[in-house]
């Protein structure tokens, strides 16, 4: 099979340890006389060096908190974090924010969707690049300028020398994100952290940036997390899936597997749900009826059962629970047993 | 969601077969002027948001726009409604010429072309009733003379849409997203149009409710013979549901044609390069994709490139023609390219044969600084080159 | 004997009973209690703030007790019961005694009484000043935000000249243009200075509403101008007045205070106001302190609850904040 594109050839992925190991993370937000809300109810996933994870789901299913709770960036009051995301040996969560400030940028690094609330707006592209290598690497800054320049160029910015000095509003949206990605790169972090780096981008942009972060990959060996809505992004990029629903991962596999045969009802009620480009036209799609205001709670039920349609009775009177291990896995009671 | 929308005909006042052209639009510009200035605006410039369009969309067909985001999609939308009053050009619907109605005239002709919006949220008022919403227009235009026969259709158009009826008491915030979008075509279809435009109807929408929606459009037009006009940047929703496709870039169409054979025959090499890149959601496919990367990106439409507009990013770009001649849309003999499959581009026929060889771009080096503020303000200026003023 | 064939598992009935009874579920709450508007939901938020009900208490009571004071007050404000213990030279002002809890101001008269009877002048010129201003400023922000073109840059000329003149030297200044001072003055010079505030106000958020997409949405439908300006256009551009409204009665209870105390307000003081009585208490401010203390306190406690209000109502109605 020639894939000119895949990244696993190259790192043997399962061989080694986990870089980043989540455990059970749960994030509960809830003001005084409010009902908690449960926005991340029990996840776990292992990211090794080299790999890309993928975490898929829908708007609200706890992508972007996990990722924050990771990394140490959810406000400070009116949630509690539990479980544990072991990096290296130390547990994050239970880091000093001073420890975790010294992890991140340098070990850690985060892309964010929005590019231009990520970028300080009144100061110099170069600037906000350098000054990452010079809190954790120590370089001056004029030691730190013609890396910078050598990291946009990197990234794909035409004539980096220029931009250097030029203001976050004066870059177009695809270039704000290539900056973004420079500076998560400025200190060759082993693990990135993407949350929807190309939502806000056009199809073009996203392409050029995927294929950026597929090379950087392949490349340096930095492991990376994909977070994202759109199951093309991970059918292309990520090694192993994980399909989010209600704040837990519902199926786990490498993309091969997840795409050719999914086996939760909501994998399967996705990908029947988005007309494919390539597909012949005049097929009707078939949605999930409902919407996850319909969710029932995870305590007690199949949060999905009632947009399954292969719900069983079981399903809302008992949790179905997480079967597999880190590569592949399930949390259904009734899976679909055929391929698509 | 199949079978009737309980939705009377006979209410509706179009009249016509499905075939015969329902709109015609000819040299269609909208500029929009840039000012600058503390105390006197000067117009230092124009956005060319829509820069000579002519299409054609007929009664009873699916017309989809894709492009790039800014490339005037949403523009030539509303340009078409005259919702934006256009700079030049015209839009024949129906015989009538649309671009130059204004006031009163304007306002009667409005119940025949409705328009349905990207964010459900924002485009519905947050303090009226969904009744007093649906009600309002039939009201605008006489529709809700006996108060029994209107109550009627207020039903009707909910349960139409897929929403109960007890839903009409409520306020737009207390729905999901996915069901604000069904009041926005509830409100769309209430004074009978004959012409929908939809400006992204679902791309604020979850993936799994994109489908609910995508599918009620479809059974509304099959029920009531609507014609569409659905601009989106989403090109396989658009390829899904569309009968024909206008690719645009830069404020002017590039290629169109009829939906199955854009996707087979793409033959403007930016058609070529949206479509390689457009993730499918198949790791084999994926894999053994051919992706044409474009390099740089798109260009500010203030200060559009000569010639070809999009000879600066072009992979298959000629020394000659492309940047001095603008190309018109125009019919190419190729294999597989049938008469109604036009486009802009000098060496169609020789990419389309091979005859020319994709190359390197280097990204171009243009003045991003012309790229300006963010759009939200409704301000686009010209960006200074110090900090923004906070 | 053959085993009993495993019956299927019972497919698609759950989903199909469980999404019926979420419909019934939706209709009966939406019979009982129909649709829950933005004020509802924003008051629902309100209703659990502290700084919300702490603001609302002040200005609840503030009230009440003006509306009430004439018969709370011990004492007619005018008259002077504790005349005989007022001793120019040795006692000015005479302390608290009994039926007298604050004692009593240079002339006599029962403390307690006029600052309880004060709070109805300083309420009636806050509340009419506001009102005045607010009214000037919905015409004239309506009128250019709705019209735009040279109606629009005519007022707006108007309003930034009004906006570079400090607020309270405009109203001083106005003030002081009249021939005989009264409260009337002291409501108008205040009212005029609200004006452009809240003409500034609301013609902003008239154009942030003209190019919102449920106007675009309205006019696409065919909605006659007058009817999206005045259904769809003002309603929604008027939260952010009103809850300026309560921030500016803060304000204007501070100003009427101030120019009271310089004399411009009603210079009647049988009648007596907050910000009078502070003017008047300015020669004893060694000896007697006190007499200056009660109706600062008094104007402050008042334009904080005001203020409190106001901030929290901004912050509840605020769209990012809204779900
Ligand atoms: N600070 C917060 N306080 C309260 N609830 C929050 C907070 N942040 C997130 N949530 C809730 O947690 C849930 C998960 O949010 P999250 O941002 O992780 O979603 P997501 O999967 O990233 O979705 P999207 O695709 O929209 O980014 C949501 O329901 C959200 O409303
Ligand atoms: N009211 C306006 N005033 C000035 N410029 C405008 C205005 N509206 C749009 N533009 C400009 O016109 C161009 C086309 O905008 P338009 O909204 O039509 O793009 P679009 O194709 O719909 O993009 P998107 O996919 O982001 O919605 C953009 O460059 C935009 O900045
Ligand atoms: S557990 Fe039951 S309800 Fe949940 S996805 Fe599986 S079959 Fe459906
Ligand atoms: S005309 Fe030239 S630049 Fe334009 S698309 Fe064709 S080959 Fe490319
Ligand atoms: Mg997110
Ligand atoms: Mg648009």
């Amino acid at each position: 099979m020639s894939t000119p594109m895949s990244t696993h050839a190259v790192h043997p992925v399962h061989s080694s340890e986990p870089l980043l190991s989540v455990r059970d993370l749960r994030v509960t937000f809830g003001r005084r006389g409010e009902q908690p809300f449960k926005a991340v109810d029990g996840i776990s996933f292992d990211v090794r060096p080299g790999q890309t994870v993928g975490l898929v789901g829908e708007s609200g299913c706890g992508k972007s908190v996990t990722s924050l709770a990771i990394m140490g960036l959810l406000p400070t009051r009116g949630n509690t974090v539990e479980g544990s995301a072991v990096f290296d040996g130390e547990d994050l969560l239970r880091l000093s924010p001073g420890q975790m400030r010294d992890r991140r940028g340098r070990e850690i690094a985060m892309i964010f969707q929005d590019p231009l609330s990520s970028l300080n707006p009144v100061v110099q592209i170069g600037r906000q690049v350098t000054e990452v290598m010079e809190r954790h690497q120590g370089l001056s800054r004029k030691e730190a300028m013609p890396k910078a320049a050598e990291l946009l160029e990197r990234v794909g910015i035409p004539d980096p020398k220029a931009r250097l000095v030029n203001y976050p509003h004066q870059l177009s949206g695809g270039m704000r994100q290539r900056a973004l990605i420079a500076m998560a790169l400025a200190c060759k972090p082993r693990l990135l952290i993407a949350d929807e780096p190309t939502t806000a981008l056009d199809v073009t942009i996203q392409a050029q940036i995927l294929a950026l972060l597929k090379e950087l990959v392949v490349e340096t060996g930095t492991a990376l997390v994909m977070i994202t809505h759109d199951l093309g992004v991970v059918a292309g990029l990520c090694d192993e899936v994980n399909v989010l629903y209600g704040g837990r991962i519902v199926e786990r596999g490498d993309r091969h597997t997840l795409f050719s045969r999914p086996r939760h009802p909501y994998t399967v009620g996705l990908l029947n749900s988005i007309p494919r480009l390539d597909a012949p036209r005049g097929e009707a799609l078939s949605p999930i009826p409902g919407s996850v205001a319909d969710n029932l709670p995870w305590d007690s039920a199949c949060a999905f059962a009632p947009r399954c349609p292969n719900a069983l009775d079981v399903c809302v009177q008992q949790t179905p629970e997480w079967e597999g291990d880190d590569v592949v896995g399930l949390r259904c009671f009734n899976p679909m047993g055929v391929s698509r | 969601m199949s079978g009737s929308t309980g939705l009377d005909p006979a209410h509706d006042t179009r009249t016509g077969a499905p075939g015969e052209v329902l709109v015609e639009v000819s040299g269609l510009e909208v500029h929009f002027p840039i000012k600058r200035g503390v105390v006197f605006d000067r117009t230092v410039g124009h956005v060319r948001a829509v820069d000579g369009v002519d299409l054609t969309i007929r009664r009873g067909e699916t017309y989809g726009l894709v492009g790039e985001s800014g490339c005037g999609k949403s523009t030539l939308g509303k340009a078409i409604l005259n919702l934006e009053p256009p700079t030049a050009g015209s839009v024949l619907f129906d015989g009538v010429d649309i671009a130059s109605l204004k006031g009163e005239a304007l306002r009667r002709e409005r119940k025949r072309f409705q328009m349905v919006f990207q964010d459900p949220m924002s485009s519905l008022d947050p303090r009226q009733t969904v009744e007093a919403l649906l009600l309002e227009g039939m009201r605008a235009h006489g529709l809700d003379t006996d108060a029994s026969a209107t109550h009627t259709r207020l039903r009707e158009l909910m349960s139409a849409v897929g929403l109960p009826p007890s839903g009409l008491k409520k306020y737009p915030h207390e729905f999901s997203g996915g069901q604000r979008q069904r009041i926005g075509i509830a409100r769309a279809l209430s004074v009978g149009p004959d012409l929908i435009v939809a400006d992204e109807p679902v791309s604020a929408l979850d993936v799994s409710i994109q489908a609910q929606v995508i599918n009620l459009l479809q059974d509304l037009q099959e029920e009531l013979g609507l014609t569409y006009l659905v601009v989106a940047h989403d090109l396989a929703v658009v390829r899904h549901i569309s009968d024909r496709i206008g690719v645009m870039y830069l404020g002017g169409l590039v290629e169109e044609s009829e939906a199955g054979e854009l996707y087979d025959v793409p033959l403007h090499p930016y058609t070529r390069a949206l479509m390689s890149a457009v993730p499918v959601p198949d790791p084999e496919v994926e894999d053994s994709r051919e992706q044409i990367l474009l390099t740089g990106d798109l260009p500010s439409p203030a200060n559009p490139p000569t010639g070809c507009r999009f000879h600066t990013r072009c992979p298959w770009r000629q020394e000659t023609l492309c940047d001095t001649e603008r190309p018109q849309l125009r019919v190419v003999d190729v294999a597989g390219s049938s008469p109604g499959h036009r486009v802009a581009c000098h060496w169609a026929e020789e990419i389309a044969r091979g005859e020319i060889e994709r190359h390197e771009v280097a990204p171009e080096t243009t003045d991003e600084s012309s790229w300006g503020a963010p759009r939200d303000d409704g301000s686009p200026f010209l960006a200074p080159d110090g900090p923004p003023v906070p | 004997m053959t085993p009993t064939p495993e019956l299927p598992p019972e497919r698609t009935t759950y989903a199909e009973r469980r999404s019926q009874r979420i419909d019934a579920l939706a209709s009966a709450s939406a019979a009982e209690e129909g649709g829950v508007s933005l004020i509802k939901s924003a008051w629902r938020r309100l209703r659990r703030n502290p700084v919300f009900l702490v603001g609302l208490a002040i200005t609840v009571a503030f009230i009440a007790l003006a509306l009430v004071a004439p018969w709370l007050a011990p004492w007619d404000p005018a008259a002077r019961p504790l005349l005989d213990d007022v001793r120019p030279q040795s006692n000015p002002v005479p302390g608290p005694e009994a039926g007298h809890p604050l004692g009593a101001d240079d002339k006599g008269r029962d403390l307690l009484s006029r600052l309880l009877v004060g709070s109805q002048q300083t309420l009636l010129v806050g509340v009419l000043a506001t009102f005045f201003g607010l009214l000037g400023g919905l015409v004239l922000g309506t009128l250019a935000g709705a019209v735009g073109g040279w109606i629009d840059s005519l007022v707006m000329r108007i309003v930034d000249v009004m906006l570079s003149i400090p607020s309270l030297l405009l109203a001083f200044t106005l003030a002081a243009l009249a021939t005989r001072p009264s409260q009337w003055t002291l409501i108008i010079a205040i009212a005029t200075v609200q004006v452009p505030i809240f003409a500034r106000l609301l013609r902003g958020s008239m154009l942030a509403q003209r190019a919102s997409d449920h106007v675009l949405a309205a006019r696409s439908l065919g909605v006659k101008q007058r009817a999206i300006v005045f259904r769809h256009m003002l309603p929604n551009a008027l939260g952010p007045v009103i809850v300026q409204a309560t921030l500016v009665l803060a304000v204007a209870i501070i100003d009427a205070a101030a120019l009271s105390f310089l004399g411009l307000g009603n210079p009647d003081d049988r009648r007596p106001e907050w910000g009078q009585m502070l003017g008047k208490a300015q020669p004893f401010l060694g000896e007697a302190p006190h007499l200056a203390f009660y109706p600062a306190a008094c104007i402050i406690v008042v334009a904080l609850g005001f203020t409190l209000m106001g901030e929290s109502l901004r912050e509840a109605l605020d769209p990012k904040t809204r779900r």
